[in-house]
This record gives structure tokens, sequence and C-alpha cells, in this order.
């Protein structure tokens, strides 16, 4: 009996002591990561607001992924989508028409997850 | 005449050595049983890196027993030390009987040597190392609810140890000591080095059964888990599209290993070993400044020591260690703890569902034992088979990375009740 006693009490000091851990470990990393959050957005405004006001003649760079770059898709990057089509529909009769960069609906975690979710076990 | 006679004694004392006179029916189960983790690690592709050399070792072992061989002293006289071309002036002697004898050392087996980093406790954290180089505790770190998951998946542990202890009453003969009892419970934390570093300092004897019986059952997670996730949740919860993740900076990153290795040696310091190496491990990774320590830590360093480990591991399951009913009861009540720490985390994650007010997708909770990324991957399998355009990996990484923390704090509890 007693080891079953020991074994109720070690159950209990169990479930107490992991949650209470990881339970400070929540509260510290979300306490953490709110002030990190809240200076990095505090710092960012600051240099918004040094960037608007001495240069107005400092135009902002281009932000690349609004260009149009259709038409700059390399030669070897069209050779490897092709291959990943044909990777895909095999002996399948097919045909590439076109090659056209798309907005992409997913962010990278998405994207991440996706890759990892589709790729067999 | 004399020439056939001597060919003859040659040939008996060949067979004799040979492992057909050695070896007895439990090295040969043994080996089939090699045979058959051999064919899931290599056909079915069951966490191979670490199946295969356990398989292996395990098939050696029970083959040539001596590989394990402990080193021995054998005293031989001065005379026995020159017939065999040895330096008597390298030995230290023993006066017996007034006969000086030398203690000439013979060398143990090559898995003998390998093992002490087992027996040690070196390689665990080793291994937790190289993990720590290759996990992204980003989902966490975003989402840091995720640790409730990670912890509710070890009262798995905890209830083992209870039913384990249980069984000690109802069966004494068959039963297994407090120390026993929490080196298989340890095993629902579905944590490999975790299992083998409280194994070795609790229970040294279960450490061949314990060690494959934890990696099987990782190995089985595609198995084990789906149906007790589809059992305790409604198609309604397992299509649950979860929001974004929100992105992390490097300052939190870098902040995190550092800030957990604090609170978690501070309250536990029995856990410190595993959670510092996997912190330590993950500074490297995030700090981005030493690449080449990293890369290391999580290739070459990895590698070696999932090979020694692996072997090591295997070998201590030799035939008349394993082959007994305890083994079949460290099997049973380890699939048992795997089993409830799974439905322990989903039934957290339906909690959190609730409390969120259906935000969460209890699917994520079974990602709670360790297994990384396993546990996370069928989560993701699991959910995107209600809706294929549900992405789930990327939260289910939050509680199983929360989950190798929770297991070494697990480990840390029973190391510090338990340990003499």
């Amino acid at each position: 009996m007693d080891n079953l006693m020991q074994a109720f009490i070690l159950l209990l000091a169990g479930f107490i002591v992991v949650f209470v851990v990881l339970i400070l470990l929540i509260i510290v990393v979300s306490l953490y990561s709110s002030i990190i959050v809240a200076v990095q957005n505090a710092l960012d405004k600051k240099k918004e607001q040094k960037n608007v006001q001495p240069e107005p003649v400092a135009t902002p760079a281009a932000d690349p992924s609004s260009e149009p770059e259709d038409d700059e898709i390399p030669g070897e990057i069209i050779a490897v989508i092709a291959a990943a089509v044909d990777a895909v529909y095999g002996e399948r009769p097919h045909k590439i028409k076109a090659v056209r960069r798309t907005r992409s609906a997913r962010s990278a975690w998405s994207a991440a997850g996706a890759f990892d979710g589709t790729r067999p076990f | 005449m004399e020439i056939l006679n001597q060919l003859w004694q040659i040939i008996i004392h060949l067979l004799s050595d040979s492992g057909f006179m050695q070896l007895t029916w439990q090295n040969y189960v043994m080996v089939l049983v090699a045979f058959c983790l051999m064919v899931l690690a290599i056909k079915y592709q069951f966490e191979p890196l670490l199946l295969l050399p356990i398989a292996f070792g395990m098939c050696l072992v029970n083959l040539f027993p001596g590989i394990m061989g402990l080193p021995t002293t054998e005293m031989l006289t001065e005379a026995e030390v020159l017939a065999r071309n040895l330096d008597p002036s390298t030995y230290t002697t023993t006066v017996y009987n007034g006969v000086t004898y030398y203690n000439c050392t013979q060398y143990g087996g090559l898995f003998y040597y390998l093992y002490q980093g087992v027996k040690l406790g070196i390689y665990p954290p080793l291994i937790f190392l190289g993990i720590g180089c290759m996990t992204d505790f980003g989902p966490l770190i975003a989402n840091p609810k995720s640790f409730i998951l990670g912890a509710a998946a070890q009262i798995g542990i905890f209830l083992t140890f209870i039913i384990a202890t249980c069984i000690g009453l109802v069966f004494p003969e068959a039963g297994f000591t407090p120390e026993q009892a929490g080196s298989i419970a340890i095993i629902g934390g579905a944590d490999g080095p975790t299992a083998i570093f409280v194994t070795t300092k609790l229970a040294p004897e279960l450490l061949g059964p314990i060690a494959v019986a934890a990696y099987s059952y990782m190995a089985l997670v595609p198995i084990i888990q789906p149906p007790i996730m589809r059992l305790l949740t409604t198609k309604k919860e397992r299509s649950i599209v979860m929001g974004q993740l929100r992105p992390v900076s490097k300052l939190e990153r870098i902040l995190f290993p550092v800030i957990v290795v604090v609170i978690v040696s501070l309250l536990l310091p029995d856990a410190a070993p595993l959670v510092g190496m996997l912190m330590l491990g993950n500074l490297f990774k995030e700090s981005g400044v030493v690449d080449r320590i990293n890369k290391t830590a999580q290739n070459e360093l990895m590698n070696i020591i999932t090979i020694f480990l692996g072997v090591t591991v295997g070998a201590t399951a030799s035939g008349k260690l394993f082959l007994t009913w305890q083994t079949l009861g460290i099997v049973a009540l380890g699939l048992f703890a795997f089993c409830l720490a799974t439905a322990c985390g989903v039934i957290f994650g339906k909690i959190m569902c609730k409390a969120t007010g259906g935000k969460v997708n209890p699917l994520i909770g079974s990602a709670g034992v360790s297994a990384v990324p396993m546990a996370a991957r069928i989560s993701q399998k699991v959910g995107q088979e209600e809706n294929p355009g549900n992405f789930l990996l990327m939260h289910a990484m939050g509680p199983n990375v929360a989950g190798v923390i929770g297991s070494a704090v697990a480990a840390g509890v029973l190391l510090s009740v338990l340990k003499g």
C-alpha cells in the first residue's frame, strides 16, 4: 500500500510540477514576446517618422514584389517548371501554354505546412 | 594419421566455438525479431535512422554475445605470461598463496565500450543538442498556449506509473519496483533519448526492452495515433481551420532558449542536462553566429551519436534478458502510456477548442507527445483527411516541441522523486 500511496503522491506532484513549470513558461514567453513586439513597434514608428520628415526627396525603394516580372523569368526556371509539370503528369499528354507568376495565396508558414504535409511518410 | 587427428581436433574446436554450439533458442528468436525490425525500417521506413541500427545491434549481440562482453582480468603466472609473449613488467601483480600472479586485462567487446555513452547518460543529451539545432521553436513562441498541450500529453506518463505500481501490488512476482515503473512510464513521453536517460539512472536493467519499446512506438506513431484522434474528435472539430501564426522576431527566438534553460534548470535541476543541451543547440541555430558548430551538431555529431546509440541500445536486447514476461509487461504498458498520452493531448485540445470558441483544432493536441516532427505531421495528415485545404502542421509544431520540453520536465520530476 505504501507503494501505491507513493505512486499517487508522485502522480499529483507530477501533474502539478509539469503544469506549473510549463504555465510559468507560457507567462514568461508571452510577457517577453509582448515587450519585444511593443518595443519593436515603437522603434519602427520612430524610424517611419524620421524617414518622412526631413527628406521628402528620398523616394522609397521600389517594392520588388510589386514589379511585373512576368517577362523576366529566366529560361532555367522555365525548364525546372516544365520538368515539374512533366513529373506530375508523366506520360499523359500535356502542353505548357504559359508560365505566369501568381500572387501566392499562402503565407510562408502555410506553404511550409503544405510542403511538409504533402510529403509521403 | 596424426595429421588427420589434428585436423579433426581443429574442426571440433571450431565447431564448439561456433555460434551453433554457443547460442540458445532465445538468441535465435531475437535474431528473428531483429530481422522483423529491419523489414519495418527498410521496407516500411518506420524511423529507419534509429530502427535499423537498433535492429542490427540486436542481431549482432545475439549472434555474438561477446561483442557486449565486459572487460575481465585474468591472473596468470610468470610462465604463462611469457608463454603468451607478453611483457610481465607492464602488469600489476597479486601474490596469492605465495605465488605471484600477473593481472592481465582482457578487453571487453566493441559494443561494451560504445555502450558506456548510454550507461553514463552521455548520448541522450548529445542527441538533444542535435535536436535543438534542428528545432524551430517559432510556432511555440508565437502561440505559447501550446505549452499546455505539451504538458497534457505528459499525464499519460504519470497515469502509467500508477498502473505499473498497481500491477506490482496485484502480482508481486511479476511487478515492477517504483524505479522500474517510472522508467516504463516515461515511454509515454514518446521521446527515445529521454526514456534512455531516465532508465539508465532509475532501472538500467530494463534499458533494452524500454529503449526498444520507446523507439518502436515512436516509429509506429502513424499507426497508433490516428485511430485515437478520430475516436475522440468529431468531424466538425477535425475540420477547424486555425488562424495564421504571427511572425516571430529574431530577438524572441534568441531569448527563448536562454529563458527556458534558466527557468527549468532552477526549478528542476535533474532535467538540466536534457533541456540544457536542447536549448544550447537551439541557441546555436538561432544566434546565427556559429554556423559551423550548428551544422556539425545537427549533422555529423547527431549522426555519429545516432549510430552509437542505436547499435548499443539494440545490443542490450540479448535473448536471455529480453525474452521474459517482464518485457511483455513493458511493451504493453509502454503502448498504454503512449495511447494515454495521445488521448490526454487530444482531450486538452478539445478543452482549448471549447475555451477559445472553436479557434483551436483539437487534433494538434496529439502532437503534445514528443516524437518530433512525426506527431505534428500526423495532426496535419488527419486534419487534411477532413479538409484538404487545412494546414495544421505549423500549429501542431508548437505542442510538439512543447512536448519535448514537457517530457524532459516530467523526466526531471521522476528522477528527483525516485532516484535514491
